[in-house]
C-alpha cells in the first residue's frame, strides 16, 4: 500500500509529464469505446427501429437504399409507386395490412410524413412497441399533424401550434406551403427510433399541398387552389414512397415477396427489413472493422507514450532509487513502484477515457439522432467493455514490466550509490 | 567484553575485470562507537560501504555485522538486514522531493517492521517520533516541517537526512560525506547533534570523509589507505 502512496506522490512530483500521458491514454480509450459503443448501439437502434413488419415495398433500387429511406428517413426515394399498385399490393389476399408512406416533404429539418390510421395502428418498433400519443388525438382533419417526441420537445410546439411545411427534405428551404398551413393535433410518446423526429400527416393532407403544383413548383396567382378549396377536390393521393406490409403469416413472406417484385404494372421492390439489414451491416462491418482496429492501434499509441515516458523519467530517477534502497527498498520494491506507477498512469487514462466518452456522447447524441436517425443509449458500460478496457489495463501492467526490469537491474547495479 | 558490531577479516573485493581494489586484513567497529573513516575519493570507499550494507559481495573474506556473516545471507535477506539495522547519510540530496519532511523520516519504518516497531515503542505514531528527531537536530519549527523538501537549506536537508537515519535506532549509522556541503561551522553543529542523537539511540557512527579537520571530534579515527592493503598508491593526494 505504502509503495502506491510513493507511485503516485512520485508522479505527482512529474504532473506534467504524467499529466499527458494520461491525457494520451484518456483519449484512445475514449476513441476505442466510442467506436464500439457507436457500433453495438448502431446495431441495437437499427435493430429496434423496425419491427412487426414483414415486408417494405418501394420503387426498384438497392434494398439497403430503401430500407434507409422508408425506415430511417436517410437519403430519398428514386422513384414513387402509384397509388394503383398499392392498392394492388394492398388488396393481396395474404397481405394482412398495408401502410402508405408519403415522403418528401420537411419542417425546419425535420421530415415530414404522410400517411393512415394504419401506420398508428401496426407500426412497431423494439419490442413489439406501439406508438402511443402523449398528449392530443390521432389526425382527424385534413391539416392536422402529428409530431414525434423531439419535433415537439426541440421546435417547443405545444397542441394546436400552426406549421408551414417545407418542400423538400432540406434544412433549409426555398419554396414552402405556406398557403396551407398545418395544425398540432398530438404529440407522440418517446420511441427511441426515427420516429420522434417526424412530422406525421394525413396522406390527403400531403396530396392538398402539393394539389395545385405543376412541374415541381407551386401554382401562381388564380390557378393557386386554397386550403379551403383543397378541401372540396377528390384527395386520393396518385403516388407515394413506400409500403410497409404487414402479412397473414410470416411463411407468406417470401411468395409474397417473389410476386411484388415481379409485378408488371412498374417496377417495385419488396425487402424482408431484417435481410436489408444484415446486408448493411455486411457493408458496414469492413468499416467498422477497420474502425476499430484503428483504435487499438491508437490505443497502443497511448500505451508506448507512456512507456515512453516512464523510461525517459529512469535515468534522472536514479537518485530516487538509490535513496529508496538506502532507506530499505528492496530492488523488489523498486520493480514493483515502477510497474505500479504505469498502472495509476493507465487507470487514470482509463477512467477519464471513459467519463470523456460518456461525456462526448452525452454531447454528440442529439446530433447523432438528427443527422444519422440513430438513437444511442447511455448505459452503464457492458460485459465486452469491462473486458476491452481490462486488456488495457492488462497491456499497460506488461509494458510498465519492461521499465520496471530496468529499474530493477539499474538499482541491483547501482546499490547504494548515487549516481546522476 | 561484547562483540563488536562490525568485524572484517581478510576481505578482498575486486570489480570484473580490475585489479584489486580492497583488502583489508581487518576491521572492527565497537558497539557505540563513533569512528572516523578517512579516504580521499577513488580509494574503495564506497565499494567498502557497499560490503558493509550488504550490496556487494566480497571475493573473499567474512564480514560480520552484529554476529551476522553478511556474505552467507540471500540478497533479499541482506537488504533486509540493512533495512533493519542500518541507517544512511549520504553527501547531498538524500530526500526525496515528493515526499513531506516528516514523510521522508519515517520512510526506513515503512520497509522494517522492526524499525518501525521500535520508533513506535516510545512514541504513539511515526510521525511523533520523527518530529521528536527533528527537534533534537534542531528542526522544529512547525512551519518548516510543513515546506517542501527543495525549499530546505542544503544543513537543513542533512539533519532531515540524518533524522531519517536515526529513527527506529539502528545499531548502526553510515554517514558518507555527509558535511562536504556545508560550511566550517556548520559542519562541527551538525557533527554535534548527530553525536546526541545516536547515543540517544545507541547507534554507532561510522562517519566517512575526506575532511581530516572533523577527526579530533571521534573516539577513533582510521585511513582506509592504511587498512587496505591493495590501496592504489598513484592515487594518493
Amino acid at each position: 500500500m505504502y509503495l502506491l502512496h510513493l507511485a503516485i506522490k512520485s508522479l505527482a512530483n512529474r504532473r506534467f509529464s504524467a499529466i499527458l500521458t494520461v491525457l494520451a491514454i484518456a483519449l484512445s480509450v475514449t476513441l476505442l469505446l466510442a467506436v464500439e459503443k457507436v457500433r453495438t448501439e448502431a446495431r441495437a437502434s437499427f435493430t429496434s427501429t423496425i419491427a412487426g413488419t414483414d415486408l417494405v415495398v418501394g420503387a426498384r433500387s438497392g434494398s439497403v437504399q430503401l430500407l434507409l429511406y422508408s425506415v430511417f428517413r436517410i437519403g430519398n426515394a428514386t422513384n414513387n409507386i402509384r397509388w394503383d399498385s398499392y392498392q394492388k399490393v394492398a388488396n393481396h389476399p395474404r397481405v394482412e395490412w398495408a401502410i402508405p408512406i408519403s415522403l418528401g416533404d420537411s419542417h425546419r429539418g425535420f421530415r415530414v410524413m404522410g400517411t393512415n390510421a394504419l401506420y398508428f395502428e401496426h407500426y412497431r418498433y423494439g419490442r413489439d412497441q406501439t406508438l402511443e400519443l402523449a398528449l392530443g388525438a390521432l389526425p382527424g382533419d385534413l391539416y392536422d399533424a402529428v409530431l414525434g417526441a423531439d419535433v415537439a420537445r426541440e421546435l417547443g410546439y405545444d397542441l394546436d401550434t400552426e406549421m408551414v411545411l417545407a418542400h423538400g427534405t432540406g434544412a433549409v428551404s426555398f419554396v414552402d406551403h405556406g398557403d396551407k398551413p398545418f395544425r398540432v393535433r398530438g404529440i407522440l410518446n418517446k420511441t427511441g427510433t426515427p420516429v420522434d423526429r417526424t412530422i406525421h400527416i394525413s396522406l390527403e393532407g400531403m396530396e392538398a399541398l402539393h394539389v395545385d403544383w405543376q412541374q415541381g413548383m407551386p401554382a401562381r396567382g388564380a390557378a393557386a387552389i386554397s386550403a379551403e378549396q383543397a378541401r372540396q377536390m377528390d384527395l386520393t393521393p396518385k403516388a407515394i414512397t413506400a409500403v410497409l406490409l404487414g402479412l397473414t403469416s410470416p411463411i407468406a413472406t417470401f411468395s409474397v415477396q417473389r410476386e411484388i417484385n415481379q409485378y408488371t404494372g412498374e417496377p417495385l421492390q419488396a425487402i424482408l427489413p431484417g435481410v436489408a439489414l444484415q446486408e448493411l451491416w455486411s457493408l458496414l462491418g469492413v468499416a467498422e472493422k477497420a474502425l476499430f482496429i484503428v483504435s487499438l492501434f491508437v490505443v497502443l499509441t497511448g500505451l508506448v507514450g507512456m512507456l515512453t515516458a516512464i523510461l525517459s523519467s529512469l535515468n534522472e530517477r536514479r537518485r530516487e532509487m538509490a535513496i529508496l534502497r538506502s532507506v530499505g527498498a528492496r530492488p523488489q520494491h523498486v520493480f514493483s513502484l515502477l510497474l505500479l506507477e504505469a498502472a495509476s498512469l493507465a487507470l487514470a487514462g482509463i477512467l477519464l477515457g471513459l467519463g470523456l466518452m460518456y461525456l462526448g456522447l452525452w454531447l454528440a447524441r442529439p446530433l447523432i439522432l438528427s443527422h444519422y436517425g440513430l438513437f444511442i443509449a447511455i448505459t452503464p458500460p457492458g460485459v465486452y467493455e469491462w473486458q476491452l478496457l481490462g486488456a488495457i489495463l492488462g497491456a499497460s501492467i506488461l509494458m510498465g514490466s519492461v521499465p520496471a526490469w530496468r529499474a530493477y537491474r539499474q538499482s541491483l547495479a547501482d546499490g547504494l550509490s548515487i549516481r546522476t | 567484553m561484547p562483540s563488536p558490531l562490525i568485524q572484517l577479516d581478510d576481505v578482498h573485493f575486486a570489480w570484473p575485470g580490475q585489479p584489486q581494489l580492497l583488502d583489508i586484513a581487518s576491521f572492527t567497529l565497537d558497539r557505540g562507537e563513533r569512528v572516523f573513516l578517512k579516504g580521499p575519493s577513488g580509494s574503495g570507499k564506497t565499494t567498502l560501504l557497499g560490503l558493509l550494507g550488504g550490496v556487494l559481495l566480497p571475493g573473499n573474506g567474512s564480514i560480520r555485522v552484529l554476529e551476522t556473516d553478511l556474505p552467507s545471507l540471500s540478497a533479499s535477506a541482506r537488504d533486509r538486514f540493512r533495512a533493519d539495522h542500518t541507517g544512511y547519510i549520504f553527501q547531498m540530496f538524500n530526500l526525496l522531493p515528493y515526499l513531506s519532511v516528516v514523510e521522508n523520516v519515517t520512510l526506513p519504518c515503512r520497509f522494517s517492521p522492526l524499525r518501525r516497531g521500535r520508533a513506535l515503542a516510545h512514541n504513539d505514531s511515526l510521525e511523533q517520533c520523527a518530529t521528536g528527531l527533528l527537534a533534537g537536530l534542531g528542526l522544529s519549527d512547525p512551519a518548516l516541517l510543513r515546506r517542501s523538501v527543495n525549499e530546505l537549506s542544503i544543513g537543513q536537508q542533512q539533519r532531515v537526512a540524518a533524522a531519517r537515519a536515526l529513527i527506529g535506532s539502528p545499531e548502526l549509522v553510515i554517514a558518507d560525506e555527509p558535511t562536504s556541503a556545508l560550511d566550517a561551522d556548520s559542519r562541527e553543529a551538525f557533527l554535534r547533534l548527530l553525536f546526541a542523537e545516536c547515543e540517544r539511540g545507541g547507534s554507532s557512527l561510522l562517519f566517512v570523509s575526506h575532511d581530516s579537520s572533523l577527526e579530533p571530534l571521534f573516539d577513533r579515527a582510521l585511513s582506509l589507505g592504511e587498512l587496505n592493503r591493495a590501496a592504489p598508491t598513484a592515487e594518493v593526494l
